[in-house]
């Protein structure tokens, strides 16, 4: 099982080197993979539609019990069935469609890896290998719908799609990741059993927002049904693939397959199917006013998955049969119509059907394939699509919520999809014969085989009992039993046993659908002032998404990353008084402040405090770089005095050594500078004055706190205790300092007298080099790295 | 009467010796060769002697030396193995890159090598002076190497900005150190966490949690925390891009790795009730201007200085919760980064013009035509950084974010997601123009640069990108070693 799903991520790599070899016939050879695995899945019909469902587990990461494990239901079974079959069809189709085109092989290697991940999504029965493969799907679509990169809007929708259905992705993980956690597993097998625990726990509603959110921008449900038209950019055999028969059915997969876990409660009954409904109406609404084959189709599409989730919404056994056998119907008419509208596109050069006409002269056998599928679209007795529809109109009559309201809008989806399957298909290839830009005719057999094949299986599916009834109860019996999570028998009729209100809605539906394709036109022009609304629609809010975050972003790195240093410098203050101010205010340290008690300053010392304090003024007023450097020191030395008055000689030491060295390196280094400009306005200088005085408000009342502190220190007393036992010394901190630790202060010594050979190098060096070093301009100063994204070098001058 | 010598435990301390010893050697060799890039051969020896040495102190028990001032435990060598990979990567990026720059001086590696020294004394450190030390061994090195182009002004004002913020960071870990050991009477991480738990009355004191914050402002300084980062663009944007690739990974990697000791160790319960919340905010604080603001950029190499804020912001969703697997994650997280990043950064030394500083993205349009396996590196890179599966950044991000709703903080994983959307915009960017863009004419004077493809960043490129699809799809080794190693 598990080379079955990788299969194709291997041929994908092989598949350049097997183009070389194959040049036009790559299509044929590559398509025996896809038939391979069909022929493998096929295998499992029988076990699985009359036994328990057969699993595969390969360990990957057991630390986190995450398994590489596959389950075979009849879901996941019936999924597989279609990726396989279809996508064998499409590899050779493909291999006809872009028989001219220069990167062919890397439309193989891509639509490999994507039958693979989807594979992998339908099979996964582990929540995160799942993950993994919805992901990958997200990518190869990526690149698939990007094909023809070199137009600006095949990036963009390549783009769009991937953000939508790529972000649905993540939020789905969120939701699997809290999934496993209220569940106990990431098996999805074993989440079965779970159901009612995870029903009743307090994270439902988030796990199944996040996981329907996953599954509605995978399956573009309204609102974010936007970005599947627009990935019709992508070329044809991409479209009827992806966006036709598997990609976009992952989402209702997704649904279908963890409805046992989450489904069947009044949240989810409104959520899938008020959603689905929703999708269904307004998508088809639009199919009709389109113009655009492939557009057409694509809304119609959306539409289609609105039908299944409300469908799997409802729940009922006969409203999953029904999804069940809309699926097969869908991915068979469907991926037929996109493969013809392709082969239109690719024979006439049009793909408007304003410009097409009478094709069927031309094209016969891609006629006859459309009006097929055509007709199992519409739902006309004797295709499969008819048994679909009777089914839908079952479900949503004995829906619990509003069935009349439910049946009313299913009808009136339906009257508008007949009438987009009678614009795709009867409108090109009958009628008046139109001229087109290039000069009409059938498309090569490798175009004709998946239409041809895909359609009659529609009819012989709907005309022929045996058939339908084997296919009711193999395929689609086990699949609804996989979503109900125990046994359902199904059994198909081509036609109803009576003339029943199914029956007559079904007329209604079919007279409506011919009456509007009549009309159309005049109908358009109607409808045209309500179109107005969709300035407004989720298209836009996307776009102003995007927009937003660019307009931000640029807001961000012009103004607060300006560049200059002394904003930085005054965020990074202004945001640790505020964290540290506030958690001393909210922990009430501050009215401890009251209790402190100041001991009398001697005059003596407050001298000392007063000659600090000019010094300071200086540095701040002094233009001369050597005034600021000898003030600073004066600062030092003050600070050293004040601890030579409270008894630290040691540090006071250690203090004035420090300040002659620092004092003798910032002369050497500065003294040739020029002399500083004062460049900032009053109000500058105000302002960073008040951020000054709030910063060394917080030092202040940290110190004082801590100064207020009980200290329990355990080296005092043992000092004073042991240094003249011990060390024969009255003098304690010189005890300290040449005894207990002695090292230390070796160490310093040795520090000491490498940082003066540094001066004596640095002095020898400037000696040397005299006159040599050039004077830097810095009457303009301005940071180098500006915000924006030009850049120019600050002027030298030499 | 006999000096009596405290048991140091050198043996716990070896890694780092083994990086000190090659550091001063690498400093008197180059008094006597012509060609320097023996130096960094030097190094790479010096590195793999100090990994050697980590893997076999890792099956022993953990050691303390120094007398309680470091460790030798799992974590310090798990993390001691990230620096290691960190600064040898760099080291083969900069024999070419400096080369090519006229950059090719000893004391560059040396530089290199003590801030290593530095990042692996934060790692091992159970002391808060000792992380104080490290922390400054680290960022002094860093300062000088970010100004190390001298003829590039940028680099100076990146050395410059660095310093300077560098140093305010510094002063309040300092404070936050002093109200710390005035508040608990102890800089020993251990005795901190015990003078906590004997107490309860304790847990709100409100001078050691002011402490903490300012540790915190300290650390989120490091790891480039919003709004701390202020410093990130414009410093990796101007340092020698060898640079930005090693401060990058290793200087965070230390913060975090600090970080998440200090916090597990001393603070774990007052945390959770005083500054959970706070560091929760900066973290999704950080992820969102991260991100955002990359979006904006043309510039990859800034666009990756936004991106490493975005990272941290990933990273620091692990460390909030403050829980076992957090901390794992956090390790996981940080070793994935280091490859998958510096790996990008070696694309980007590899594409920079001479004379400029940063590297334009329309230097990067065609590069698929131009070098495919240039092209393919860099979008394995940006893949695996978006947190695509199956690539390793996918492991990192689910790990940290699994942490999160393990403790019950689901909203923290969502934002997280949201972000990880949010960066798929810009990574993918430099996909689209690599891919789907004409390489840039000669219309506006821009001419795609020159580059040459030479063995030593060949090697980063090769070895970074393994790791990226090798633990990308089969993680289970690495999950295994971080489990190990978080404090075992």
């Amino acid at each position: 099982m598990l080379l079955a799903v990788l299969s194709g991520f291997i041929l994908a790599i092989l598949a350049p080197w097997l183009y070389k070899v194959g040049r036009g016939a790559t299509g044929w050879i590559l398509a025996f993979l896809p038939l391979g695995l069909f022929v493998y899945f096929v295998g499992f019909i029988e076990p699985v539609a009359h036994g328990e469902p057969v699993t595969f587990t390969y360990a990957w990461i057991p630390s986190l019990s995450i398994n590489l494990s596959f389950y075979v239901d009849g879901l996941s079974l019936l999924f597989a069935l279609i990726i396989s079959g279809v996508g064998t069809l499409i590899v050779i189709y493909g291999g006809g469609y872009l028989a001219h085109d220069k990167n062919v092989a890397r439309f193989f290697v891509y639509i490999l890896m994507f039958m693979a991940s989807m594979l992998g999504v339908v099979l996964s029965n582990n929540l995160m290998s799942l993950f993994v493969f919805w992901e990958l799907t997200s990518v190869t679509s990526y690149l698939l719908i990007g094909y023809y990169h070199e137009k600006p809007e095949s990036r963009f929708a390549a783009l769009q799609a991937m953000l939508v259905t790529g972000g649905g992705g993540l939020a789905m993980m969120a939701g699997f990741v809290m999934l496993a956690l209220v569940g106990g597993s990431w098996e999805i097998s074993t989440l079965f059993e779970q159901g009612e625990l995870i029903q009743n726990h307090a994270q439902y509603l988030p796990i199944l927002l996040l996981v329907l959110l996953g599954a509605f921008t995978k399956s573009a449900q309204f609102p974010f049904h936007f970005w599947l038209p627009g990935a019709m950019a992508a070329p044809a055999p991409v479209s009827a693939y992806l966006h036709s028969a598997t990609m976009v059915k992952a989402g209702v997969y997704l649904v279908a397959r963890l409805s046992p876990i989450l489904g069947h409660t009044e949240t989810w009954l409104y959520i899938v199917t008020g959603f689905g409904t929703v999708t269904m109406f307004i998508a088809a609404y639009i199919a009709w006013q389109q113009t655009d084959l492939k557009r057409i189709l694509a809304y119609s599409t959306v539409s289609a998955l609105g039908i299944l989730m409300m469908l799997l919404g409802l729940g009922e056994h006969v409203a999953v049969e029904a999804a069940m056998v809309f699926l097969v119907v869908h991915s068979m008419y469907k991926g037929s119509l996109f493969m013809i509208a392709g082969a239109v596109d690719h024979e006439t050069g049009q793909r408007h059907i304003t410009g097409l006409g009478g094709l069927i002269k031309s094209m016969p056998f891609s006629g006859v394939a459309a009006v097929l599928a055509a007709a199992s679209m519409s739902g006309l007795p004797l295709f499969l699509g008819f048994i679909g529809k009777e089914l839908i109109y079952e479900s949503t009559l004995e829906s619990h919520i509003y069935p009349l309201a439910l049946t009313g809008i299913a009808v009136l989806t339906n009257v508008l999809t007949i009438t987009a399957a009678g614009m795709v298909s009867i409108k090109p290839f009958f009628g008046q014969e139109i001229k087109t830009p290039k000069h009409a005719h059938e498309a090569p057999w490798s175009m004709r085989v998946g239409p041809l094949t895909l359609a009659s299986l529609g009819v012989i599916l709907g005309a022929v009992p045996f058939a339908a009834e084997e296919f009711g109860a193999l395929l689609v019996g086990p699949a609804a039993s996989g979503i109900l999570n125990e046994a359902l028998e199904v059994h198909l009729h081509i036609l109803p046993s009576a003339i029943n209100n199914i029956v007559m809605l079904s007329v209604v539906t079919v007279l409506g659908g011919i009456g509007v394709y009549a009309v159309r036109g005049l109908l358009g022009k109607v409808v045209a002032p309500l179109n107005a609304v969709s300035a407004v629609g989720p298209e836009k809010w996307y776009q102003w998404t995007l927009d937003g975050m660019m307009a931000s972003a640029k807001w961000q790195t012009h103004i607060l990353q300006s560049g200059y240093l002394r904003y930085y410098l005054i965020i990074t203050i202004l945001t640790t008084v505020g964290l540290a101010g506030s958690t001393l205010i909210l922990q009430g340290a501050l009215q401890n402040l009251s209790a402190i008690t100041m001991p009398e300053a001697q005059i003596h010392e407050i001298l000392i405090v007063v000659m600090i304090l000019c010094a300071i003024v200086l540095v701040l007023r002094t233009s001369s770089r050597l005034t600021a450097v000898a003030g600073l020191g004066v600062v030092g030395y003050g600070i050293a005095l004040l601890f030579v008055l409270f008894g630290a000689p040691d540090l006071a030491m250690t203090q004035f050594s420090i300040e002659t060295l620092s004092v003798i390196l910032l002369v050497l280094v500065l003294y040739r500078l020029p002399t500083f400009t004062n460049f900032s306005t009053r109000f500058e200088r105000a302002r960073d004055l008040v951020i000054s005085l709030m910063g060394g408000a917080l030092i202040t009342v940290l110190v004082l706190i801590e100064t207020a502190l009980p200290i329990n220190s355990r080296l005092t007393p043992y000092f004073a205790e042991n240094s003249y036992t011990l060390a024969k010394g009255h003098n304690v901190v010189n005890v300290i300092l040449v005894d207990f630790r002695g090292i230390d202060t070796m160490g310093e010594i040795t520090v000491l007298g490498m940082a003066a050979l540094g001066v004596y190098g640095l002095l020898k060096l400037r000696l040397a080099k005299k006159d040599k070093t050039p004077e830097p301009d810095v009457s303009k100063p301005e940071p180098i790295s500006k915000p924006t994204e030009t850049y120019t070098p600050m002027p030298v001058k030499e | 009467m006999p000096i009596e010598f405290p048991v140091l435990n050198f043996v716990a301390v070896g890694p780092m010796l083994a990086v000190t010893i090659t550091a001063f050697l690498v400093m008197f060799i180059e008094l006597f060769v012509e060609d320097k890039r023996i130096l960094g051969y030097i190094s790479l020896v010096g590195l793999a002697v100090a990994a050697v040495l980590s893997f076999s102190l890792m099956g022993a028990f953990a050691a303390p030396a120094f007398q309680t001032m470091v460790i030798s435990d799992g974590y310090a060598l798990f993390l001691n193995l990230i620096f290691i990979i960190a600064a040898a990567l760099s080291i083969l990026i900069s024999l070419s890159y400096l080369g090519e720059r006229e950059l090719q001086h000893g004391e560059y590696y040396a530089l290199l090598l003590f801030a290593t020294v530095g990042m692996m004394l934060m790692g091992a450190a159970t002391d808060l002076m000792i992380v104080f030390m490290g922390l400054e061994i680290m960022s002094i090195a860093l300062y000088i190497l970010a100004a190390f182009n001298r003829q590039q002004l940028g680099s100076g004002e990146a050395g410059m900005k660095y310093f300077v913020l560098g140093a305010f960071a510094s002063a309040f870990f300092l404070y936050g150190v002093a109200l710390v050991y005035g508040a608990t009477g102890s800089t020993n991480l251990q005795e901190i966490g015990s003078w906590f738990s004997v107490d309860r009355g304790n847990l709100g004191d409100p001078i050691a949690l002011v402490g903490l914050g300012l540790l915190l402002v300290g650390f989120a300084f490091k790891i480039a925390a919003v709004p701390f980062q202020w410093w990130t663009p414009d410093v990796y944007h101007g340092s020698p891009t060898s640079v930005t690739a090693f401060m990058s990974v290793g200087a965070k990697a230390a913060g975090f790795a600090s970080l998440v000791r200090v916090l597990m160790v001393s603070f774990n319960e007052a945390f959770t009730i005083d500054w959970q919340l706070a560091l929760a905010v900066l973290a999704v604080i950080t992820m969102t201007v991260g991100n955002i603001a990359a979006l904006a950029q043309k510039d990859v190499k800034r666009m990756l200085a936004y991106s490493s804020i975005a990272h941290a912001g990933y990273i620091l969703v692990g460390v909030v919760p403050a829980s076992m697997i957090g901390v794992r994650a956090v390790l996981f997280y940080l070793f994935s980064y280091t490859f998958m990043n510096i790996g990008a950064f070696a694309v980007i030394a590899i594409l920079e013009r001479r004379s400029e500083v940063g590297s334009s993205i329309q230097d990067y349009a065609g590069l698929a035509s131009r070098s495919p396996f240039l092209a393919g590196m860099m979008l394995l890179f940006m893949v695996s950084l978006t947190g695509i599966p199956p690539f390793i950044g996918f492991w990192g991000k689910l790990y940290v974010f699994w942490a999160a709703v393990q403790a019950d903080m689901s909203w923290l994983a969502v934002i997280g997601m949201i972000n990880s959307a949010i960066s798929a915009f810009y990574y993918l960017g430099v996909v689209v123009q690599m891919y789907m863009r004409p390489v840039a004419a000669d219309e506006d004077g821009v001419e795609a640069p020159a580059f040459k493809l030479t063995g030593p960043i060949m090697v980063t490129l090769v070895v970074t990108a393994i790791v990226t699809v090798v633990f990308g799809i089969w993680p289970t080794p690495l999950f295994n070693l971080a489990s190990l190693a978080a404090f075992g």
